[in-house]
């Protein structure tokens, strides 16, 4: 991956919204609104990975990546045996620290691992989120790319409150 | 293929004894890591009908174990208890390494004697040995020479291909990479015996755990016409994979009978 590719993505995986950066105006937005609930016990931050799958389950764009040494990337289970093990400059590049419960604003162009604008049609969006000494949970929201705006309602899992997931064309 | 009734039966008595013997395997305590400093992990050894609940101890010392790049790695410190072998193993290099439990073919002669009901066995005997220990009036003695290969496959973080193989018994060839199976997802081996890809080999399928469930939910395989199983594993855990090929030799002198054994012990990840 380019340094100036990798620039982008560190970006884009901090939480901020890339509209300011971005050269040229890019059509789709992603934004999700990320809810993790306060968990009763021992509380260790949860290790969250957020990506886009193809409709063939190919991840295609790593969004976000919430984690603590690399000893921990393998318990991120689906993230790390589809994504992560494979390409260690994509985890340097879009690596970020974990974060306590809340509530997250998120926002990212709608584009590849290679910054290419995805093309309509079908897609998934996964969140993993594993709690050391807790639980996991695996968020799924298939969608199509139109050209319209979409808005999504994620239903609460035991490791996600009701969070929500907006296409903005 | 069309086999004589009386040949079938002496087949199946001799699968059956075979089966009778201990089941082996290997557990690493890790199949998955990820680490860019290489990790530590410690690996059972035993000789146990139960799914990974350890029984006997078994030779850990002649574990093989092959690196990502395909170089012997030298194991740590190794402990031998009345129940299991526990070997401390290091990965430094990220791929794929082999752990290998295999070598020398093991002899094992059957006969029968007149007015007796059951077969008798002579182990580490092989076809040349048998006529100064078999009894005058021995019977339908058969001798077969058996490869035992336990094996099990460990990746730091990114999967790798190195997968030798022998051309010696019976060989699992993985098509679909070991450190790749996940819940929910098709999984596909073949196996070749001497180096060629065999039809028939029976192979059984068992998900840990079966302590603390009724029916142990075994999977029975038979590998086709290019030596290939396909399965899905339905649950996520670890699961041992037992395999087992007999076929008949001519004008060979140590047996009558030629055949391997495979374990394999892996894991179908949470997907």
């Amino acid at each position: 991956m380019k340094k100036s590719l990798v620039f982008v993505s560190l970006l884009s995986l901090s939480g901020l919204s890339l509209s300011g950066f971005s050269s040229q105006a890019l059509a789709t937005e992603l934004k999700l609104e990320l809810n993790l609930p306060q968990q009763t016990g021992e509380y260790h931050n949860p290790y969250v990975a957020i990506w886009l799958e193809d409709s063939s389950g190919k991840s295609i764009r790593t969004l976000a990546l919430w984690r603590e040494g690399a000893k921990w990337l393998k318990d991120i289970r689906r993230w790390w045996r589809k994504v992560g093990r494979k390409d260690a400059e994509l985890v340097d590049a879009i690596t970020s620290a974990t974060h306590a419960a809340g509530r997250y604003q998120l926002s990212f162009d709608a584009v590849d691992d290679n910054q290419q604008p995805l093309a309509a049609g079908d897609y998934i969006l996964r969140i993993e989120v594993v709690r050391e000494n807790g639980g996991r949970s695996m968020v799924k929201q298939p969608f199509t790319l139109t050209g319209k705006s979409q808005r999504f309602t994620l239903a609460a899992t035991p490791e996600t409150a009701q969070s929500t997931f907006i296409i903005k064309e | 293929m069309k086999l004589k009734p009386l040949f079938i039966a002496a087949t199946s008595l001799l699968l059956a004894t075979q089966a009778s013997a201990h089941n082996r395997w290997l557990l690493p305590s890790h199949f998955n890591l990820s680490n860019d400093k290489g990790e530590w992990i410690m690996v059972d050894v035993t000789a146990s009908n139960e799914t990974f609940f350890v029984d006997k101890p078994m030779g850990a010392e002649r574990m093989v174990i092959t690196g990502p790049d395909g170089k012997r790695v030298r194991a740590g410190s190794l402990y031998k208890g009345h129940r299991k072998s526990v070997v401390d193993l290091q990965l430094t290099q990220s791929g794929t390494y082999q752990l290998q439990l295999a070598g020398t073919p093991s002899y094992f002669t059957r006969y029968e004697v007149k007015g007796e009901e059951k077969p008798k066995f002579m182990r580490n005997v092989n076809k040349q040995q048998r006529d100064a220990r078999l009894p005058k009036d021995a019977i339908n003695v058969e001798t077969l020479e058996g490869y035992s290969n336990v094996l099990s496959f460990v990746t730091l973080n990114s999967p790798s291909v190195s997968f030798p193989l022998s051309k010696q018994g019976l060989e699992l060839i993985p098509v679909t990479h070991p450190s790749d199976i996940a819940q929910g997802e098709p999984v596909e081996f073949k196996f070749a015996f001497n180096g060629e890809v065999k039809a028939g080999v029976n192979v059984e399928i068992i998900r840990e755990g079966v302590r603390y469930r009724n029916d142990p939910e075994a999977l029975e395989l038979t590998s086709d016409k290019n030596g290939a199983i396909k399965f899905t594993p339905k649950q996520a855990g670890r699961y041992l994979l037992m395999a087992d090929y007999q076929q008949d030799v001519s004008d060979y002198a140590l047996a009558d009978k030629v055949g391997g054994r495979v374990f394999l012990t892996f894991e179908a990840v949470l997907d």
